[in-house]
């Protein structure tokens, strides 16, 4: 059992790392173009911040509409495969990560931003400084992102299937294990989810502390 | 004497503020001479300067550099004006690295090779009598040292005109004391320099001409003598 679970944590941390990389690659640049057009951002960021805490299980149903043999991306295939649960872990995690590298950014801008432009700087120039400065932040955003997405359910459990040794992840894991009635095979599993999380969390701390010395 | 800057009918409100923050202001700023911009908090001082130093777009009105309407050219042209006009903001923001490095950064900005940049730094440094804080990071230096490295970056860059916003909010009375030299020694050189400020004192003692900004409108302008009057 002990090597099914290792399995499991290690299937959950390469399907939400890649869900997450594939979130933070849009959610930063929307999140820039947000913080650099405040009548954008009027307009989308309370909207974006209101989906943060949508349920899991309701952007499952809607990918599982979506992909479903009947559905318009039913011609895909992805339906209960691993690729299902990283789309749909990359979807539910962007509002959470666009909006906070979003006030990441644009508190960034108005000290880095401004004071590269003031000195001259193009804008390319006043980004890369706003992008060097807010990396503490930016991680910050990724790592909530990442939290999110190792810890859902919903979307794993709908789109993936929970198929043994192919799209089950903890969560799903511990979820059968609570429906058979193991329930401290269940506590393990939830130990080893928050042990990673924390794992996780703490590095890129350590990285960030490595990086401003 | 041909204005370097030129503010025409400007207003300017921030988005979502329902509030003018700058009424119908129009101002000359010239090379080679010091402009105090005194008001109290709230008043548009730091507006204004944001505008005059091409920060912000104004709702209206225009902004002219050199004649040339800043916000109509094509970016090139926008780049190398704006090179020519520094704003330094009253909370002093360093990039990472020490203040050697903070001093060169508008020189790298502009494409300055890392060695000459850093020598007239240095250089800048040195003749401020703030030589001892070349190596410090930024989060070694106090309020009033850090305030010190954001306005000799800006003297380092050189441009023709340096916009400081509240320059000696955090400094003690011996940097006051160099500022003001300094500011006089720009001066000298050429340099327009606009000094927003609520000390009146440091108004007094250096200006050429002062406005006085009140409810985001020009209230006076003249000479300290006559618009300072105690």
């Amino acid at each position: 059992m002990a090597g099914e679970a290792l399995e499991i944590a290690a299937r959950s941390l390469a399907i939400s790392g890649t869900a997450t990389l594939l979130s933070s690659a849009w959610s930063v640049v929307l999140a820039y173009l947000l913080a650099r057009s405040p009548r954008a951002s009027r307009l989308l960021v309370p909207f974006l911040e209101a989906l943060v805490g949508i349920p899991t299980v309701l952007v499952g149903l809607l990918l599982y509409l979506l992909l479903s043999s009947q559905g318009p991306l039913g011609m895909l295939r992805l339906l209960y495969t691993p690729r299902a649960i990283v789309v749909g872990q990359a979807i539910l995690i962007t509002p959470l990560i666009t909006s906070v590298a979003y006030r990441v950014l644009t508190h960034s801008w108005s000290m880095y931003g401004e004071l590269a432009l003031a000195l001259g700087a193009a804008e390319r120039q006043a980004a890369r400084l706003v992008f060097s400065e807010s990396l503490p932040g930016l991680a910050a955003a990724v790592v909530m992102g990442f939290s999110r997405a190792f810890g859902e359910l919903g979307v794993a459990l709908m789109v993936g299937g929970n198929i043994r040794g192919y799209t089950r992840v903890i969560t799903t894991a511990i979820a059968l294990e609570v429906s058979r009635g193991e329930f401290g095979l269940a506590l393990s599993l939830g130990a080893m989810l928050v042990a990673i999380l924390v794992l996780v969390s703490l590095t890129l701390r350590f990285l960030g502390r490595l990086r401003e010395q | 004497m041909s204005a370097a800057i030129e503010l025409r009918g400007v207003w300017h409100m921030y988005p979502g503020s329902g509030r003018w923050a700058l009424r119908d202001v129009s101002l000359e700023v010239a090379e080679g001479r010091i402009l105090a911009v005194v008001g109290p908090n709230g008043s548009g001082k730091t507006t204004l300067l944001k505008i005059a130093g091409t920060l912000y777009r104004p709702t209206r009105g225009t902004l002219r550099l050199w004649g040339s309407d800043f916000w109509a050219v094509d970016g090139d042209e926008r780049l190398r004006l704006r090179r020519l006009v520094v704003y330094v903001h009253e909370k002093p923001v360093l990039v990472r690295g020490t203040a050697l490095h903070n001093v060169a950064y508008g020189l790298l900005l502009r494409g300055a090779p890392p060695e000459e940049a850093l020598s007239r730094a240095r250089r800048v440094l040195e003749r401020m009598g703030a030589g001892e804080l070349a190596g410090r990071e930024r989060g070694q230096l106090s309020a009033g040292e850090a305030q010190l490295i954001s306005i000799l970056r800006a003297v380092a860059a050189e441009p023709r005109v340096l916009l400081l916003d509240e320059p000696t909010a955090h400094l003690d009375l011996e940097k006051r004391r160099r500022l003001a030299s300094l500011i006089r020694e720009l001066r000298g050189r050429g340099m327009g320099v606009v000094v927003a400020t609520h000390d009146y004192l440091l108004a007094r003692s250096i200006a050429d001409e002062v406005v006085v900004v009140e409810e985001g409108r020009l209230k006076a302008r003249g000479p300290p003598g006559e618009v300072l009057e105690v």
